[in-house]
């Protein structure tokens, strides 16, 4: 076991470079300009000297784009990365793990409590969809999943933002807190709760479908095999069939799921967050890809490349440790 | 051995009896023993009732396994409403400009208002006595935008003042045809690399598939946003911009269907019938492209129709982060786009970005809904 994480970690870190690379090339492409949008911005009339903005390019290591300044930036991030240091964002002028882990608070919040419910509605529907297949409801709760999955997250976002928050006004249709100032520590969940709950009900109606479906899919294989026939004849009850020796079975690849979905709680849901106007993870790095914070794009780029491949490497994990048929090799 | 150009599994080639005939009859048997076979039944039926005079052949109808799919995609309903929805999506937005050519993609609507807002003003002379002036203001709204549904305008005009009817055509046409290129492209790619992955083995497997993982790795919003910028900066015209981006797409998205196929190979590739194709000497480049690839195409298919749908949201989402088609040119994105910064449209036009909305919404669930049909269709263990 400890043999086979280990082979799997060093490929990811194989992985994670890779990643980097193509990712540190393309930002340093981009045609954004950080520094001349800044000496821009400082003075409109073009009065800081030349040599000063040059010096400027120089501190932050961009005073060279040909490919020679390429590679060697590359590896002072590389190196700098071996020192666990992420750079400093040039927006924030603060470190980039600290931005990363500031704005990560609510994004994981909305992520956690939309996986809660998903899982939540999707699993009874899955199931009820199984054991009565090719009924009405089998074909209602696969029509409504498929809607699900083809409506654009930014569309049912603005609809929902338009119905219950422009219209109806029962919930705040901007922002993450509504600012009143006088409440503090937790005091504030509500607020901080009313403001999450449309993004959080448009995660959950987007990504009920590929779960739902998958519990039909794997509930319908288990209701087929020779064991539940078998509990069938010995005589007991449906619901004793299904919930005692059909559901657990088809745990094994919901739990395996849960585990590789775990790292990407963290990375943010961007349109999601954008729609609503969170301060989550996602939006400030739109934000700041627009504004070419290179050293902040780079940290959250690796970041959802790291969850990526840890959600793969937890997934694989568990499905050893729940299904004891599967062997590492 | 009779050569049938049919995607379909080589264990699956059997025939399906409308009317009652034992099926072991008709299998995979060669041609000369099934003409035997069918014979004897023949006088068999003869011999036990004589009053039937309906030859056999016409009791009996062969299927070839394409014709067992589509009779199985046909029979559910689901499938028959996203051919129906994406039938017509195509030719609203490819033949819809032809017969409805009111409007022009970017042709404003210049018939606009002439409003007059009259003015009082009141001047105290030194005298005491007060002259009241009286003036109007002539205000020429030269774009009759944001007009609500009407005759003219069948769906009103946006914020600019371009029809939206029109433009909802143009921007299918935009949404439609870039799917199909990225969906076309990934398709190429992953079977040419899959298949070599699969095929070769070793070496060439490990390293296709660590280029993979790594690109399946990439986060793909973030990689197109930095992409869009430098397309901008090498000044793609902005029509064409889109298609530009879809085919970088493709080159992050091929990883999946390059898996797929690959997985598939290495399954066949220890069959007897890939035996038989080396021991006929054929070539390296006809075992995997007529022998393998073939067998692969049932779930090839089914990937491709419902990759063109999250290819459909994919062009969407980037219209509407204003990554991809830019004004004045139309996409269905782009045509919503205007909501993330005008709270007004957003409560009061709903004509002006619900309908690019629903026609998004069709366009995946049809995609869907075919693709879902196929997979039904295509699987050989079900029997419905």
């Amino acid at each position: 076991m400890l043999k086979y994480i280990l082979k799997r970690v060093g490929l990811a870190i194989l992985i994670l470079i890779g990643v980097s690379l193509i990712i540190y090339c393309l930002i340093r492409l981009m045609p954004v300009d950080f520094i001349q949008n800044k000496v821009n911005a400082m003075n409109q009339s073009n009065s800081v000297p030349a040599d000063a903005v040059e010096k400027l390019y120089e501190m932050y290591g961009l005073d060279n784009s040909g490919f020679m300044g390429i590679v060697k930036g590359y590896f002072n991030w590389l190196g700098a990365l071996a020192k666990l240091d992420l750079g400093k964002s040039f927006v924030d002028y603060a470190p980039v793990s600290e931005v990363i882990a500031k704005n990560m608070g609510i994004s994981f919040a909305v992520a956690l409590i939309a996986t809660v419910f998903e899982f939540m509605i999707a699993i009874p529907l899955g199931i009820t969809a199984a054991t009565h297949q090719y009924s009405f409801r089998d074909y209602l709760v696969t029509v409504l999943a498929m809607i699900g999955i083809s409506l654009p997250s930014f569309f049912f976002g603005q609809m929902l933002k338009n119905v219950f928050a422009l219209e109806l006004g029962w919930f705040p249709s901007q922002g993450t807190l509504s600012g009143s100032g006088s409440a503090t520590g937790l005091a504030l969940i509500p607020d901080y709760l009313a403001h999450m709950f449309l993004p959080i009900l448009t995660v959950v109606i987007l990504s009920i479908g590929p779960r739902m479906r998958m519990t039909r899919t794997n509930m319908l294989e288990v209701m087929n095999s020779d064991y539940i026939r078998t509990a069938r004849a010995k005589g007991l009850t449906e619901t004793k069939v299904i919930y005692k020796h059909a559901f657990r079975n088809t745990l094994i690849p919901l739990v395996t799921t849960l585990a590789g979905l775990l790292p990407s709680l963290f990375s943010g849901a961007i349109i999601t967050e954008q729609v609503f106007g969170l301060d989550g993870i996602g939006n400030i790095a739109l934000n700041r890809m627009m504004q070419g914070d290179i050293p902040f794009i780079m940290g959250y780029n690796m970041f959802l490349a790291m969850l990526s491949v840890l959600g793969v490497l937890l997934s694989d994990l568990m499905y050893v440790i729940v299904d004891p048929r599967v062997k590492l090799d | 051995m009779e050569d049938r150009n049919i995607p379909m599994n080589e264990e699956n080639t059997e025939a399906v009896l409308v009317d009652a005939v034992n099926e072991e009859t008709l299998t995979e048997a060669p041609d000369v023993e099934v003409e035997k076979a069918e014979a004897a039944v023949t006088e068999q039926l003869e011999t036990e009732s004589e009053d039937t005079e309906v030859p056999l052949d016409k009791n009996v109808r062969l299927m070839s396994p394409m014709q067992m799919v589509i009779r199985r995609f046909f029979r559910s309903k689901l499938s028959i409403v996203g051919l129906v929805m994406i039938v017509s999506l195509f030719l609203f937005s490819f033949f819809g400009p032809l017969v409805y050519t009111r409007w022009g993609e970017i042709e404003l609507d210049e018939s606009g208002t002439v409003s007059y807002t009259p003015n009082e003003i009141v001047i105290t002379n030194p005298d005491g006595t007060t002259t009241t002036i009286y003036q109007t203001t002539e205000r020429q709204e030269k774009d009759n935008y944001l007009a609500p549904p009407s005759k003219d305008h069948i769906l009103g005009t946006d914020e600019q003042g371009y029809d939206v009817f029109t433009r909802l055509m143009y921007g299918g046409r935009i949404s439609l045809s870039v799917s199909f290129i990225a969906v076309f492209v990934i398709t190429v790619l992953g079977v040419i690399l899959g298949g070599i992955a699969g095929y070769f083995g070793g070496v060439v497997d490990n390293v296709i598939m660590r280029i993979c993982d790594v690109l399946m790795c990439l986060p793909g919003i973030p990689i197109l946003l930095i992409i869009s910028t430098l397309l901008e900066a090498a000044q793609v015209d902005a029509k064409y911009r889109i298609y530009w981006l879809m085919i970088y797409l493709t080159l992050f998205s091929w990883p999946g269907t390059a898996r797929l196929v690959r997985g598939q190979i290495l399954s066949l590739r220890e069959q007897e019938y890939m035996v038989a194709a080396e021991a006929m000497g054929y070539s390296t480049s006809r075992k995997i492209f007529k022998h393998l690839v073939p067998n692969v195409m049932p779930q090839l298919i089914v990937q491709m129709t419902l990759s063109l749908g999250s290819m459909i949201l994919y062009e969407a989402t980037l219209s509407y982060l204003n990554m991809g088609v830019k004004a004045p040119y139309a996409a269905w994105g782009t045509m919503i786009n205007v909501i993330s910064t005008n709270t007004d449209i957003l409560q009061n036009n709903f004509n002006v970005w619900g309908a690019p909305g629903i026609c998004i919404v069709i366009a995946v669930l049809g995609f869907n809904f075919i693709g879902d049909g196929l997979r039904d269709a295509l699987d050989p263990k079900s029997r419905r």
